[in-house]
């Protein structure tokens, strides 16, 4: 059984605020009227006597004037009576009117004192005190707060659910920022080292396509002289082939020689066997031949001297020939040396010509890598200045999203505030706190004590955002605990026994509940037991004697209730 | 083979096998021998009984005939046989002669002597041999020194006659 409204007013002193001027307003209002009445009267009566006095003096006739006066005078005097006894009449119903009247104070004053609370259900109640139609009026306004207050509940709930998941959100880009800006930092970083590296790039190769070109023009230069000592190795071979064939002619011209000497050889032996066969005659001869034997000796010696001679120019001309020969050789073998000397000054010259264009297209692709370095140099450095101011938005992206994320924690606590403001009105809806704990106390106050327990536990675990739910009477002593296990999971239990040693009178939910004697709310709070932002709801339990008889308690998990 | 007397010239050659050095003076000697190179030997003839000397002659070998006799030549329109001196003095064979020569002299016992050709490898001189002292009594009657050279002096004579001291003869017909 809910507990009884204590029907106390929001002034707290039992008299409506308005009540004196009521009671002034009974006592001087009719005198009040009648004199104004009067004023009236004398004013439309003097107002017509100026206006007959000013059609007298125009020349018309005095009996209309002493007609109107005369009347005006009965008027005046049958208004007066008719004012008394109107008066009269007031007084007479003044006492009744003012008993309804308290009666509408009185169910207004409890009315709006409940909604003033923020009870809702029960500032209907109040309205039997009412008019049918100021009861319509104020049920409909209380209806329409109702609305109000649920359409609260549920945007509140709206904002704190989407705050929550703009926070986690917001945490999430905010993380992914930071780690956005880490990798762009090494990026940068990376690009930095890039641009050095395409800066080296094209140092070195700016200095190869010099190089390049250096090694072009002692090309070039390598080719003239190749070029010259190509055409200086032709004359050789062909003054070689010049010698070649004079040492021939000498070598014909010796076998000439050598014929003229064999011819002299010849006629010397025969010169040498004639002298001999003279000798001989001159022998045979005796006496007479020995002056011809003399002669025939002179001869012999000749020959033998010619024969020597022969000898000697035929040495000589071995010699010569020799040294023909060995020219020959020489020509022959100097021929074919300028020949290979030749043929490997083309090769060089090819060679050369291969080197130089080689040359000339290392130079050329030198230069097009040094530019494009440069280019990618310059793109790096771009690159690194876009990455710097990327670094930048990043982080103040990311500043922003901390930001936001505090934003939308404040935004959550705001949501959460405004949930707990909406639940501080009882509603008739299964959403609101009020109604739902003074339902469960609706429930549990006919239960025995013994199975009270039972019940509550059976409560709790049909729940998904109640951790706790207790039952504890007006002395502060707990009497009953459920715990919720799908909300506590693996966390130690919270045992009765443990809290029964606990005075929790001064607990703030409680000190509310005895203080107000009705449903309250407590401000939120991070439940020892789970760790999580939670709120207690406490309903107040009325006596078996009446009176207040202790608090049931609810403590909501907001994660959980946010969720439903 | 054409025979002939023996010529009215002395023979100077002097017989006996023992070297006999040039006497001083020798030069101003008149001529006795033809000196002939026959082999690593220099041979000395007996310019009496030399005819003359002429070119190589053309042989004609002679089948089955001893090694000595080369072969026949035609001297004047008369065959002449023609014999190898080196193989007669036993020589050893020397360089390959770059005039060759065949001296056509009388050669057999007096009463016998025939124009004979001898094949040499040079003819060198006519000069003064000293007489040997004492005659070998073969075809190389002895050695002598000419101008510092030991010449082997040849006896004619002895040629086709049994052999005796280092000369061999029999050339032929005997």
């Amino acid at each position: 059984m809910p507990p009884t409204y204590s029907g106390r007013p929001a002034a707290g002193n039992g008299e409506y605020a308005g009540r004196p001027a009521i009671d002034q307003a009974r006592g001087s209002r009719p005198a009040l009227v009648a004199l104004s009445g009067w004023l009236l009267l004398a004013v439309l009566v003097a107002v017509g006597s100026a206006l007959l006095s000013l059609a007298a003096a125009s020349g018309a006739a005095r009996w209309p004037r002493d007609l109107f006066v005369i009347g005006g005078l009965g008027a005046l005097a049958a208004y007066g009576a008719w004012v008394y006894r109107f008066f009269q009449g007031l007084e007479r119903r003044l006492p009744g009117e003012e008993e309804k009247f308290r009666r509408l104070e009185r169910g207004l004053v409890q009315a709006f004192a409940e909604l003033g609370a923020g009870d809702v259900v029960r500032s209907l109640t109040c309205t039997g005190l009412m008019p049918e139609r100021l009861a319509g009026v104020f049920r409909a306004a209380a209806e329409a707060l109702s609305r109000l207050a649920l359409q609260i509940q549920d945007s509140s709930v709206e904002v704190a659910s989407a705050a929550d998941a703009v926070n986690h959100l917001a945490s999430d880009l905010a993380a992914g920022s930071s780690q956005q800006a880490a990798s762009v930092v090494e990026i940068t970083a990376a690009m930095e080292q890039l641009a050095r590296t395409a800066a080296q790039i094209a140092e070195s190769a700016s200095r190869q396509a010099d190089l390049a070109a250096r090694a072009e023009a002692s090309g070039d230069a390598g080719a003239a002289a190749v070029d010259e000592a190509v055409a200086g190795v032709e004359e050789v071979q062909k003054r070689i082939a010049a010698i070649a064939n004079r040492a021939d002619a000498l070598g014909t011209r010796s076998k000439e020689i050598y014929r003229v000497l064999d011819l002299i050889t010849e006629i010397a032996q025969e010169t040498h066997i004639l002298s001999l066969n003279a000798a001989i005659e001159a022998v045979a001869a005796g006496a007479d031949g020995r002056r011809f034997s003399v002669v025939a000796e002179e001869v012999r010696r000749l020959a033998q001297r010619s024969q020597e001679s022969v000898e000697s120019v035929r040495g000589l001309l071995d010699e010569f020939a020799a040294s023909i020969r060995a020219t020959i050789v020489a020509t022959e073998e100097g021929g074919k040396e300028a020949s290979r000397v030749l043929e490997r000054s083309r090769t060089a010259a090819t060679a050369i010509g291969e080197l130089r264009r080689a040359s000339g297209d290392t130079s050329r692709v030198a230069r097009q890598i040094s530019l494009a370095t440069q280019q990618q140099n310059a793109a790096s450095a771009e690159v690194v200045m876009t990455l710097r101011e990327v670094s930048q938005v990043v982080q103040r992206m990311t500043g922003g999203l901390r930001e936001l994320s505090a934003t939308s924690d404040r935004l959550n606590a705001l949501g959460l505030t405004i949930q707990l403001l909406a639940q501080s009105f009882h509603l008739e809806s299964p959403r609101s706190l009020k109604h739902l704990v003074e339902e469960w106390a609706a429930l549990l106050e006919p239960i025995d004590p013994a199975g009270r327990q039972e019940a509550l536990d059976a409560l709790v675990r049909q729940t998904h955002f109640v951790d706790l739910a207790y039952w504890v009477d007006e002395r502060g002593v707990m009497s009953a605990l459920a715990v919720n296990p799908e909300m506590i999971g693996s966390r130690p239990r919270l045992e009765l026994a443990q809290l029964q040693e606990v005075d929790l009178r001064r607990r703030p939910w409680f000190r509310n509940v005895e203080r107000e004697r009705r449903t309250a709310i407590t401000s939120p709070y991070r439940s020892i037991l789970t760790g999580e932002h939670c709120f207690t709801v406490g309903a107040c339990l009325a006596a078996p004697e009446g009176g207040f008889g202790g608090v049931l308690g609810l403590d909501i998990n907001v994660t959980g209730w946010t969720r439903i | 083979m054409s025979r002939a007397g023996r010529g009215s010239e002395p023979h100077a050659a002097a017989p006996g096998p023992a070297l006999q050095g040039a006497a001083p003076g020798a030069g101003k000697q008149s001529a006795s021998h033809l000196l002939v190179r026959a082999g690593e030997y220099i041979c000395a003839l007996p310019i009496a009984d030399v005819r003359r000397v002429v070119r190589a002659l053309p042989l004609h070998p002679l089948p089955g005939s001893a090694p000595e006799l080369k072969g026949l030549a035609e001297l004047g329109g008369d065959p002449l046989p023609v014999l190898d001196l080196a193989l007669l003095v036993r020589a050893p064979q020397g360089t390959n002669p770059t005039y060759p020569v065949t001296v056509v002299a009388w050669a057999g016992p007096p009463e016998e002597r025939e124009l004979v050709g001898l094949a040499a490898d040079a003819a060198l001189e006519v000069a003064y041999v000293p007489p040997l002292p004492a005659a070998g009594g073969g075809f190389v009657a002895g050695e002598a020194l000419v101008a510092g050279r030991v010449v082997r002096v040849v006896d004619l004579a002895m040629l086709g006659a049994p052999a005796a001291g280092g000369g061999s003869a029999g050339a032929h017909g005997r």
